[in-house]
């Protein structure tokens, strides 16, 4: 089933056009790795999908639903969930706390209190690894952390969609490799579908993604599973600039 | 049941606080104007962190509720002073129109301001107060710079004696009553999604849009609520205390920098905070003026910034990180 469509999304930034004439499909419960060199549009695709920008052209629709002028406070409880590429954590509230608010205004909103969105922040912290850090100021995490933290309070908002910008960036590749084997088991579990940018670490494509969108200067360049993806010429020559070793 | 009577922990220092300020004034003789200052500053400091300190949002028109809110309960006694079979439900009437007229102002300033961020909205607030003032000066609304004196009206609801007495002790404890509530109701929402809503847009308004908060709305709902319980001071401090009204006494900003001043020392967001703000700016302010009568201003302001400089989250953010895990602070937040 298709969750999130988009038509022919233009986003101008002044003269620069950050994203061009995009049209894409994400089935419900795929991984999808986003790939494309700075400033291909990444960030700013996301931003659409979630409703920071509103396009100047084309369209957004989730589950079938005309999504493009509706804000973004309305899009988190029909299943959209997101991190960020700079971590953007309530500083001042525990890492309990942050999760819980993902829970209460997230795709349960309405139908769970705060005592039951303080225990499931609980057990998706607990699960994502960060018990320990439970009671600390989500201000006082260091880098990693917060980004894991991050992924928590997206998952406490149980998206259909989530979104997840740079979200291993800075990590350990064995810690990558572990995050993305949990992150995936969540998601069948919860048939969540994942769109996941992650330049520059492509063990994190390759491990997680099912398929493969390349974007180069604001514009889709290829759009395939992953093994297909990589092998295209096209991909080589602009994104990894080489061949892959294998 | 356990759970729910622990949620209230934190109310207990704030009402013993209150207890204490109240048996000093009442026991100790001299004390009572300290402490009816002190009482009008912990209401004043309660009800606008309520605004300022839960969403981070700097309100330089704030006590423009409270002036409205005494023309509330001005209005009222002059308006309705003949009617005999009212009585003192005349008083009650009274603080319903401070709520409800506070109560609009808010609705109406915030529909406006409010979807401006941080910085703009404090300036866009700046206009408020003075705009009304002018408003009723130059439009000549309610009386226009005469403003309205009711002395005689509250005599003759009242009888003398209790007009008497209400201007000297029970106004004071209705600003009492006025913090209790309101510290109440801080409280309420901190535990309620309301708080969280509040905590998430005062730390980064993008991310909680994007987690699903519908910040204008949890922003206006903080705003009319502190608004109402400044129109509610407003008509006991400035119109049952002292029964006359003229507006360049009540749209006054020295007000709204002395309520930011105690919600920053004590602790922005906080519960106890406002309590310990207002303590300590209005015990203070008191000696000061009596041993350095004319140079209070001039040793306090720096002071004042020296300790927010220092002590960036006030005096209760600070005792709260420096004793994050004792049991005492399950008790203070
Ligand atoms: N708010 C903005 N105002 C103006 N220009 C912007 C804005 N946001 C992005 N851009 C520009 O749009 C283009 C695409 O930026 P975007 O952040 O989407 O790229 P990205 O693929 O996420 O890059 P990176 O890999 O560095 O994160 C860039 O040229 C960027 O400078
Ligand atoms: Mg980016």
């Amino acid at each position: 089933m298709v969750l999130l469509r988009l038509e022919n999304v233009t986003k101008r930034f002044g003269g620069l056009v950050a994203v061009n004439r995009v049209s894409l499909k994400i089935n419900s419960g795929e991984f999808v790795g986003i790939v494309g060199p700075n400033g291909s549009g990444k960030t700013t695709l996301f931003n659409l999908i979630s409703g920071v920008y509103f396009p100047d052209k084309g369209d957004v629709f989730f589950e079938g639903k005309n999504i493009t002028r509706l804000p973004p406070y309305k899009r988190a409880p029909l299943g959209l969930g997101r991190t960020f590429q700079i971590p953007r954590p309530f500083g001042s509230a525990t890492v309990r706390e942050n999760v819980a608010v993902g829970a209460m205004f997230g795709s349960l909103g309405g139908k769970i209190n705060v005592d039951e969105s303080l225990e499931l922040a609980d057990q998706i912290i607990e699960r994502i690894g960060l018990g320990e850090h439970r009671k600390k100021r989500a201000s006082t995490l260091t880098a990693v952390e917060k980004k894991m933290m991050e992924i928590a309070r997206a998952l406490a908002m149980k998206p259909k969609l989530l979104l997840m910008d740079e979200a291993m960036a800075g990590m350990h590749p064995k810690d990558i490799d572990q995050t993305v084997s949990l992150i995936k088991q969540i998601a069948v579990e919860e048939n969540i579908a994942i769109v996941a940018m992650v330049e520059h670490i492509m063990r994190a494509v390759l491990g997680m993604a099912e398929k493969v969108i390349v974007l180069h200067q604001g514009s889709k360049l290829v759009d395939a599973p992953t093994k297909e993806a990589l092998e295209d010429s096209r991909v080589v020559e602009v994104y990894l600039g080489r061949p892959l070793e294998e | 049941m356990r759970k729910t009577v622990q949620r209230y922990y934190p109310l207990f220092p704030v009402f013993a606080a209150y207890f204490i300020l109240f048996l000093v004034g009442k026991n100790v003789s001299g004390m009572w104007q300290l402490v009816s200052t002190l009482l009008f500053y912990c209401a004043l400091g309660q009800a606008f962190n309520i605004f300022l300190g839960m969403t981070g949002y700097v309100d330089f028109g704030y006590v423009a509720f409270m002036g409205v809110g005494t023309y509330g309960m001005a209005i009222a006694i002059t308006r309705l002073a003949h009617v005999e079979a009212l009585g003192v439900l005349i008083v009650a009437i009274g603080f319903a129109m401070a709520l409800v007229m506070a109560a609009l102002l808010s609705v109406a300033v915030g529909a406006v301001a409010l979807r401006l961020r941080g910085a703009y909205f404090a300036i866009a607030t700046i206009g408020v107060n003075e705009g009304f003032r002018f408003l009723i000066e130059g439009a000549k609304i309610w009386n226009g710079s005469d403003g309205m004196i009711f002395t005689a009206q509250l005599n003759q609801i009242l009888g003398r004696e209790t007009a008497s007495a209400l201007s000297t002790f029970w106004a004071d404890v209705i600003v009492l009553i006025i913090a209790v509530l309101a510290a109440f109701v801080t409280l309420f929402y901190m535990k309620s999604k309301i708080g969280y809503a509040l905590t998430a847009l005062r730390e980064d308004e993008d991310a909680a849009v994007v987690m699903g908060i519908n910040v204008t709305k949890y922003k206006i709902i903080a705003f009319i609520t502190s608004a109402s319980f400044a129109g509610l001071v407003g008509a006991t401090s400035w119109a049952l205390k002292t029964p006359y009204v003229f507006p360049p006494e009540v749209f006054e900003i020295h007000y709204t920098i002395e309520a930011i001043i105690i919600v920053l020392l004590g602790g922005a967001g906080t519960l106890l905070g406002p309590v310990a703000g207002a303590l300590i700016y209005g015990i203070s302010k008191y000696y000061l003026s009596i041993f350095l009568p004319g140079f209070q201003l001039l040793i306090f302001a720096p002071i004042i910034i020296i300790i927010i400089i220092l002590f960036p989250e006030g005096v209760i953010g600070m005792l709260k990180k420096s004793f994050r895990d004792s049991t005492l602070m399950r008790f203070i937040i």
